[in-house]
């Protein structure tokens, strides 16, 4: 696709960033490296290896339509339908033999815990070493000196069993570069406040690649401060459009979770209505900033700090912040069926929420697998919250 | 100003045509195999009862898992809307409808001008929904109309623990074979419904009044069963199943009139 066929030149530059890291994967003498999500990538990063994240994998495989094939090759795999699909897919993948081939497989288990069993099984499937982070249920000093100090480890042997130089210039670097990046981003989600926004959530979602693999490099750094000037261009109005926001706005949204990859009809519906992801939990920085002088520290930090890593009210104390922040008409939990983690608490974040005085729709789907979707149900649970921000907006009958 | 209601659902499709706020004409028929063709029978049917043409009227709502195949419709609004309105303009005091169609079920909380509060809708699989008894009566070599009658006659009720169609009907299949008798099997099944209807209700927050509309409120075992689980009264609706159309047709009135040339 050229440049013009995508909505952002930002998530262009993304695109063959994640193009040419993947095909690399495949083509390249370099060692691969798995991570799972919320692994630091700055230490793969940093001893020249090639990181592959499975997850983005999964939800590239959904996007192009190969989902139902892979998952199917995950189920006869033995891997049940009732975990992750995300996971599934991968499985499937795996066992085809369709995904590059890892030198080891790097896992952390704070907010996904499927993920490090996963890697156990993938890793005695190709018969090589998986390393895990133990990341503890507590953010206090002790803690993360704890994860530095897993990380510094992992670290060290990820280099022996890779035959790397470990060099503390280069993951100082890395640590900067993401520094860089997690500063860019910030100040695209500052550029977001406006009123109407000046980019789609939805477009948004799309930059997962950065946050999950990206890490550590001089693309996403480059690529989250061409976003910034890309959005500051189009708030003048002399973006691509011509025109300063999106003019169809009428009810701004906040989106929790990820979004449906195997079809985008009920996000299209969405942006069809009038309903812009105004902001997205996954988007959100919660980090604090990192120090290249620290690397092992900040990353432990920006691991065990993760407010969706701690009792559900600070999940909810976050999201209530960024509705406020980001003036939202409503809010969509989208309940990806697989993951305990983000929808066990659903409910009672919708409970909180409410009370505090926001809509809250509770959307369950499922993120790779639409097997599992009555797609006209879906709509319809959307359809009929955007009616009730309509009224609630408008303050007339829909 | 004259307005339409089409309600397009799996099992049937109900057409409601108003003028001012009176009704004045209802239909109920079949969906059958294509919905477009019933929401266009549904429409004539009510035109003609109401002795008037396509071009008498202002604004057409269509509603209903159907609502976008309906090709004369101006506007398409969710059931769950046209439910909260429909059942707020029959009762004003209503607070929580229960809806049980065809194929899902649905808890839906309202405010005094019957708009949307909140909702919660099951549709992942027929328990509990209208076609859950369909496939019960036919095992049991029942109408569908006649389940609440026989429900009347039982003396106790069978337990039937599968929340699944599937696995329901094989428990009735045991049940007969145990030469358990018709009517406490069916109140049994109508217990099952009533459990789950009222997990789904007291999950949104039950506020009195309750409602109950949608084709399963015809059935007076379900109503009883559902008033017991619960402990309120409920409500029903002198024709539940048209409360989506009617409700339909009340949106119609605020929505912009098309030129009747159009219809």
């Amino acid at each position: 696709m050229s440049r013009g066929n995508w909505p952002l030149d930002a998530m262009y530059e993304m695109g063959q960033f994640a193009f040419k890291e993947i095909g690399r994967a495949y083509t390249d003498k370099t060692p691969v490296v798995w991570t799972s999500a919320f692994f630091p990538v700055e230490l793969a990063r940093s001893l020249g290896l090639n990181p592959f994240s499975p997850e983005v994998a999964a939800a590239y495989i959904a996007t192009l339509g190969f989902g139902e094939e892979t998952l199917n090759m995950g189920e006869q795999a033995g891997y049940s339908r009732d975990i992750c699909s995300f996971h599934r897919c991968i499985a499937g993948a795996a066992s085809a033999g369709n995904l590059p081939r890892p030198a080891a497989l790097l896992a952390s288990a704070h907010l996904c815990d499927g993920a490090p069993l996963l890697f156990q099984n993938l890793a005695a499937l190709y018969g090589v070493p998986m390393l895990a982070l133990n990341t503890p249920y507590d953010s206090g000093p002790e803690a993360v000196r704890y994860v530095a100090w897993q990380m510094e480890q992992l670290w060290l042997n990820l280099a022996e069993i890779t035959g790397q130089r470990p060099d503390r210039d280069k993951l100082a670097e890395a640590v900067c570069r993401s520094e860089e990046f997690r500063a860019q981003m910030q100040r695209v989600n500052d550029l977001r406040c406006r009123v109407p926004a000046p980019v789609s959530g939805n477009d948004m979602l799309g930059f997962v690649y950065l946050y999950f693999i990206g890490q550590g490099s001089r693309e996403a750094a480059e690529i989250a401060t061409a976003l910034g000037k890309e959005i500051e261009c189009r708030m003048t109005g002399l973006g691509r459009s011509g025109k300063a926001g999106i003019q169809a706005e009428k009810y701004r949204l906040l989106w929790m979770h990820l979004k449906p990859y195997y079809n985008d009809e009920m996000m299209k519906f969405v942006e069809r209505s009038g309903g812009v992801l105004a902001m997205e939990e996954f988007s959100h920085i919660y980090w604090p900033p990192l120090d290249p002088n620290q690397p092992f520290l900040s990353l432990a930090r920006k691991a065990v700090s993760h407010f969706a890593f701690k009792p559900i009210n600070e999940r909810v104390r976050v999201m209530a912040e960024l509705a406020r922040k980001y003036r939202v008409d409503g809010i969509v939990h989208f309940s990806h069926h697989g993951c305990r983690m983000a929808s066990g608490g659903a409910l009672m974040i919708k409970d909180a929420l409410q009370e505090e005085g926001w809509p809250v729709l509770v959307l369950e789907g499922d993120c790779i697998d639409g097997r599992n979707e009555a797609c006209g149900g879906m709509m319809t649970r959307m359809q009929a919250f955007l009616e009730i921000l309509q009224e609630r907006k408008l303050g007339c009958a829909i | 100003m004259i307005t339409a209601g089409i309600d397009v659902g799996s099992l049937s499709t109900d057409a409601v045509l108003m003028r001012d706020g009176d009704m004045l004409s209802q239909i109920i028929i079949n969906t059958g195999a294509m919905a477009r063709t019933a929401a266009e029978r549904a429409f004539e049917l009510a035109l003609s009862a109401a002795g008037l043409r396509a071009s008498d009227i202002d604004a057409v709502v269509a509603t209903g898992y159907g609502r976008m195949n309906v090709s004369f419709a101006d506007s398409q609004v969710t059931e769950i809307s046209c439910h909260g309105r429909g059942s707020a303009w029959l009762s004003p005091g209503v607070r929580t409808v229960i809806d049980i169609g065809g194929q899902d079920s649905k808890a839906i909380r309202i405010d005094g001008r019957g708009n949307v509060v909140d909702f919660l809708m099951n549709d992942k699989c027929a328990a509990g929904t209208g076609r859950f008894l369909e496939v019960m009566a036919q095992r049991l070599e029942l109408e569908l109309g006649e389940l609440g009658r026989e429900d009347q006659q039982a003396t106790g009720a069978a337990q039937i623990s599968s929340m699944c169609t599937v696995f329901a009907e094989s428990e009735v299949v045991s049940l007969i074979a145990q030469g358990v008798p018709r009517p406490e099997i069916i109140r049994g099944l109508h217990r099952s419904i009533a459990e789950r209807t009222a997990g789904l209700a007291s999950r949104l927050g039950l506020a009195p009044e309750v409602m109950m509309t949608g084709g399963v409120a015809k059935n007076p075992g379900v109503v009883r069963a559902l008033s017991e689980k619960l402990g309120v009264k409920i409500i029903l609706p002198p024709e539940p199943q048209i409360v989506g159309a009617l409700g339909a047709a009340l949106i119609a009135q605020y929505k912009a009139p098309v030129s009747p040339a159009k219809r």
